[in-house]
C-alpha cells in the first residue's frame, strides 16, 4: 500500500489506516524509537503512543511541506524523547541525558531557540552529505556510535574523528572559535 | 579546573547546545539516507549489475566487474549478521574475491595463458559459475526472509529470474557462438532482472529498518582501497617480474680449434660476413663444412616510429597548382640490423644452410618477450624440402664480456589464425620465443636450418628462392592482458599495432645448376 493511501485511510478516520501503518511503518518507527528508549516495554509502549499521535495529528502533516516519512520520524522521536523524559533519571539512557530540552520553553528561550536553529541550519547545510547524515544520526537519532558505525561501513573510532571535525567545523561557523579543543 | 577538564565541559555544553537547536525534522534526503538497508543493497544489485557487463574496450571488461566485485563485497559484509542467507552470500563473495583478484594480477604476467590452459583453472572456473549461482539462490532467499521479518509479502520473483538467467547464460556459453539476436535478449533480460530487483528492494525499504548491520574492522572505503593497492602492487610486481622468459644467459666460452678455423677462414673467403659468423656454433660452423658458395644480404631496420617530415614542391607551371606538399616518415635511426646468410654445402641435390642474424645495433629501450617467425623456402615453393636442422643461440655483451643462452623456445608449430582477409587458417611454422636482458649492448642472435631439394623433386632453374623472417620485438611494457610476442604473433597482426612492432625481412636468391644469386 502507498503512503498515500495510509494518508487517505487515516484523514478519514478509517482504522485500517492503523493497521496499514503499523505493517509499512512499523519498522521504520521501531528503528528510531530503538537507540532512545533502552527498555523493550517502553519501545512498545512508546509504539502505541505514536501510533496514537499519528491517529490525533495526521490532520497536522502538509504534503508539502514534507514526506509522510519526515513527518512521521518527526512524530516518532518527539514521542520517544518524551517517554524518555518520564523515566526516572536513575534508569535514563545514556543518550538522554537529565539535560533534555524541554518541550515548552518560555517566550525568551523560543526566540533564542529559533535563531540557534536558523544558525544551526545554515551551518549544518554547508557540511558534505555524508557529515549531514552522520551529524543527524548523531544528534537527532540519537543512534549510538557503534550503530552509526555499523550501518555505514565504518570502525566507531572513524565515526567519533568524523564527529569530532564535524563538531569543530560547526563551532567555528557559529562563531565558536574560541573553543578550540 | 584543568585545561583539559574545562575542554571536555564546552564540549558537553556544546552537545547540548546543538541538540536544543536541531530542527523540528531533518531534510528530507537525510531521512532517505538513514537506513541500514539501503546502501548495502544497492551496492550489492549495482555490483551484480557491473559484474554482468563486458565492455570489451578501455579495460571496462576488467575494471567493470572488479569494482562490481567490491561492491557486492561491501554490501554483504553490512548484511551478513542478518540472516543466514546473506551470511552466506558474504561467504561466497569473499571466496570469489580471493579467485577473482588474483586472476586480474595473473594478467599482467606472461603466464596467465599457461594457467588458462590448465585443468584446475577449469575446475575453479566452474566452481565460480556455481558459487555465483548459489549466491543468487542465497540473495533471493535473504531477501524473503526480511520480508518475512517485517511481516510483508515474502515474494521476490526477479531472485528467481535472475537464478534462471544465469542458469541460460551457462549453458549458452557451452554451446559457444549464439548470435546477435540471442545475445541482445539476454541482455534486455538481465536489465529488466536487476531494475526488477531494484523495484523489490525499494519495496523492501520499509523492511530494511528492521534489520541489522554488521560491525566492520576495516572502513569500506579503507577496505576498497586496500584491495586497490594490493591489485597495483601486485600488478607492478607482474609486470616488473612478470613480463619476460626466464632465460638461461652464461659466459661464451670460444672454443679454440684448428678444424674449425679453417673452415671459418674459407667461409669468410666465400664473404660470409665476419660478425654473424662470431656469433654462430661450432656446431653451426661445422655444418658449413666444404661450403660451395655465400650469399648474403643485410639490412637495417627501425623499429621507431621515425619522425614526419612535410616537404613543399612547387606546381608545374600551367597546372594550376601552385605546390604539392608532401609528408613522408623519416627514421633518424634503425636498430635492428637482419642479415640474411645463404650457405651452400656440396651434395648431390640442392642443399642450403640458411641463417638469419639479428642484431641490436641501439637499445630499443625495452625488451618484453621476442618472436621469430620464419618461412623457409619450402613453405611455398614447390623442390624445397625441410633439411631437418635447426639451431640457434641469443648473444649480448657487457663489461667486455660475451654472455649466450638458448631460445627459451624454438621449433616449429602448427598454429590456427584467423584473419578478417583470410578466415581461419592452418599454418606450420618455425618459431623461436625469447627475452633479452634490458641492460647490455649487442643483443643479438641468430637461428640456422638447411633446405633442400627434395626427393623426386627439381628446383626449377633460375626460379626464386626466398627465405623470410618475421621479428617480432615487445616495446611496451604496459599491456593488459600481458600477452607474449609469439602469442600475438600467432593470434594476427591486428593485435599487434600498439604493443609489438613487426619488422619482416627475407632473403631471397635465383638458384641454378651454376650457383644462387642474389636479388638486390
Amino acid at each position: 500500500m502507498h503512503e498515500r493511501e495510509i494518508v487517505e485511510l487515516l484523514l478519514n478516520r478509517d482504522e485500517r489506516g492503523i493497521s496499514e501503518l503499523m505493517l509499512h511503518y512499523g519498522p521504520l518507527m521501531r528503528y528510531i524509537i530503538a537507540p532512545i528508549l533502552s527498555d523493550a516495554r517502553d519501545r512498545e509502549d512508546c509504539l502505541s503512543d505514536v501510533a496514537l499521535r499519528v491517529w490525533d495529528k495526521i490532520d497536522s502533516f502538509d504534503d508539502l511541506r514534507g514526506s509522510f516519512s519526515v513527518w512521521l520520524t518527526a512524530v516518532t522521536r518527539n514521542a520517544a524523547l518524551n517517554r524518555a523524559r518520564g523515566v526516572p533519571a536513575a534508569e535514563s539512557t545514556e543518550d538522554i541525558p537529565k539535560e533534555t530540552p524541554s518541550p515548552e520553553p518560555t517566550p525568551e528561550e523560543a526566540v533564542l531557540i529559533a535563531e540557534r536553529k536558523a544558525a544551526l541550519g545554515r551551518a549544518i547545510d554547508g557540511l558534505t552529505s555524508r557529515d549531514k547524515t552522520i551529524f543527524y544520526r548523531k544528534y537527532y537519532y540519537l543512534q549510538s556510535t557503534s550503530q552509526i558505525a555499523a550501518e555505514l561501513g565504518m570502525t566507531e573510532r572513524a565515526v567519533e574523528g568524523r564527529l569530532y571535525r564535524i563538531r569543530k567545523r560547526l563551532r567555528s561557523k557559529l562563531g565558536g572559535e574560541g573553543y578550540e579543543c | 579546573m584543568s585545561a583539559d577538564k574545562r575542554n571536555i565541559l564546552l564540549d558537553s555544553d556544546f552537545d547540548l547546545l546543538l541538540k536544543k537547536s536541531l530542527p523540528d525534522a531533518p531534510p528530507e534526503d537525510v531521512v532517505d539516507s538513514v537506513t541500514p538497508w539501503k546502501k548495502a543493497m544497492d551496492r550489492v544489485l549495482i555490483g551484480f549489475a557491473l559484474g554482468a557487463v563486458t565492455f570489451n574496450f578501455a579495460m571496462l571488461n576488467y575494471i567493470l566487474p572488479a569494482i562490481g566485485m567490491v561492491m557486492v563485497l561491501l554490501g554483504f559484509r553490512a548484511l551478513r549478521r542478518e540472516n543466514r542467507y546473506f551470511g552466506l552470500c558474504y561467504a561466497i563473495a569473499v571466496i570469489r574475491a580471493c579467485y577473482f583478484f588474483p586472476l586480474l594480477v595473473l594478467n599482467t604476467t606472461i603466464y596467465h595463458g599457461v594457467v588458462y590452459g590448465s585443468d584446475w583453472i577449469t575446475v575453479l572456473t566452474v566452481v565460480n559459475l556455481l558459487l555465483q549461482f548459489v549466491q543468487y539462490y542465497c540473495l533471493w532467499r535473504g531477501l524473503r526472509e526480511v520480508r518475512e521479518k517485517a511481516d510483508l509479502d515474502p515474494s521476490s520473483g526477479a531472485g528467481v529470474w535472475l537464478m534462471a538467467w544465469h542458469t541460460v547464460t551457462c549453458l549458452l556459453g557451452l554451446v559457444g557462438n549464439v548470435g546477435w539476436i540471442i545475445f541482445i535478449g539476454m541482455i534486455a533480460a538481465y536489465v529488466c532482472i536487476i531494475c526488477n530487483l531494484f523495484k523489490l528492494s525499494r519495496e523492501s525499504d520499509e523492511a530494511g529498518y528492521a534489520i541489522t548491520a554488521a560491525p566492520v574492522r576495516l572502513n569500506d572505503q579503507a577496505l576498497a582501497f586496500i584491495i586497490a593497492l594490493l591489485l597495483l602492487v601486485g600488478a607492478v610486481c607482474g609486470y616488473v617480474f612478470g613480463s619476460s622468459y626466464k632465460m638461461d644467459w652464461t659466459v661464451s666460452q670460444n672454443t679454440v680449434n684448428s678444424n674449425i678455423e679453417d673452415i671459418k677462414s674459407h667461409l669468410l673467403e666465400l664473404g660470409f660476413p665476419e660478425y654473424v659468423l662470431n656469433d654462430l656454433t661450432a656446431q653451426d660452423i661445422l655444418a658449413c663444412k666444404d661450403a660451395v658458395q655465400v650469399i648474403s644480404d643485410v639490412t637495417d631496420h627501425p623499429v621507431n616510429d621515425g619522425r614526419t617530415v612535410t616537404t613543399k614542391t612547387p606546381g608545374e607551371e600551367g597546372s594550376g597548382i601552385d605546390y604539392y606538399i608532401n609528408h613522408h616518415t623519416v627514421y633518424d635511426t634503425k636498430e635492428l640490423k637482419i642479415t640474411g646468410v645463404a650457405v651452400r654445402l656440396p651434395a648431390e641435390k640442392e642443399s642450403w644452410l640458411i641463417i638469419h642474424h639479428f642484431l641490436w645495433t641501439e637499445n630499443p629501450g625495452f625488451f618484453g618477450t621476442e618472436c621469430i617467425q620464419l618461412w623457409p623456402a619450402y613453405r611455398d615453393i614447390d623442390g624445397w624440402s625441410d633439411g631437418g636442422v635447426l639451431s640457434g643461440r641469443l648473444l649480448y655483451d657487457k663489461g667486455g664480456v660475451t654472455y649466450t643462452s638458448p631460445y627459451h623456445y624454438l621449433g616449429s608449430e602448427t598454429y590456427e589464425s584467423d584473419s578478417i582477409f583470410w578466415g581461419k587458417q592452418t599454418n606450420t611454422d618455425i618459431f623461436a620465443a625469447f627475452s633479452l636482458p634490458n641492460g647490455g649492448t649487442n643483443h643479438r642472435g641468430y637461428i640456422s636450418y638447411s633446405v633442400s631439394e627434395g626427393q623426386d623433386m627439381k628446383i626449377a632453374e633460375g626460379y626464386i628462392t626466398d627465405c623470410w623472417i618475421n621479428y617480432l620485438h615487445h616495446n611496451k611494457c604496459l599491456q593488459y592482458p600481458a600477452y607474449t610476442a609469439i602469442e600475438s604473433r600467432k593470434t594476427g597482426i591486428w593485435s599487434e599495432n600498439k604493443k609489438f612492432k613487426l619488422v619482416q625481412d627475407a632473403l631471397q636468391f635465383y638458384v641454378y645448376d651454376s650457383g644462387g644469386y642474389i636479388i638486390n
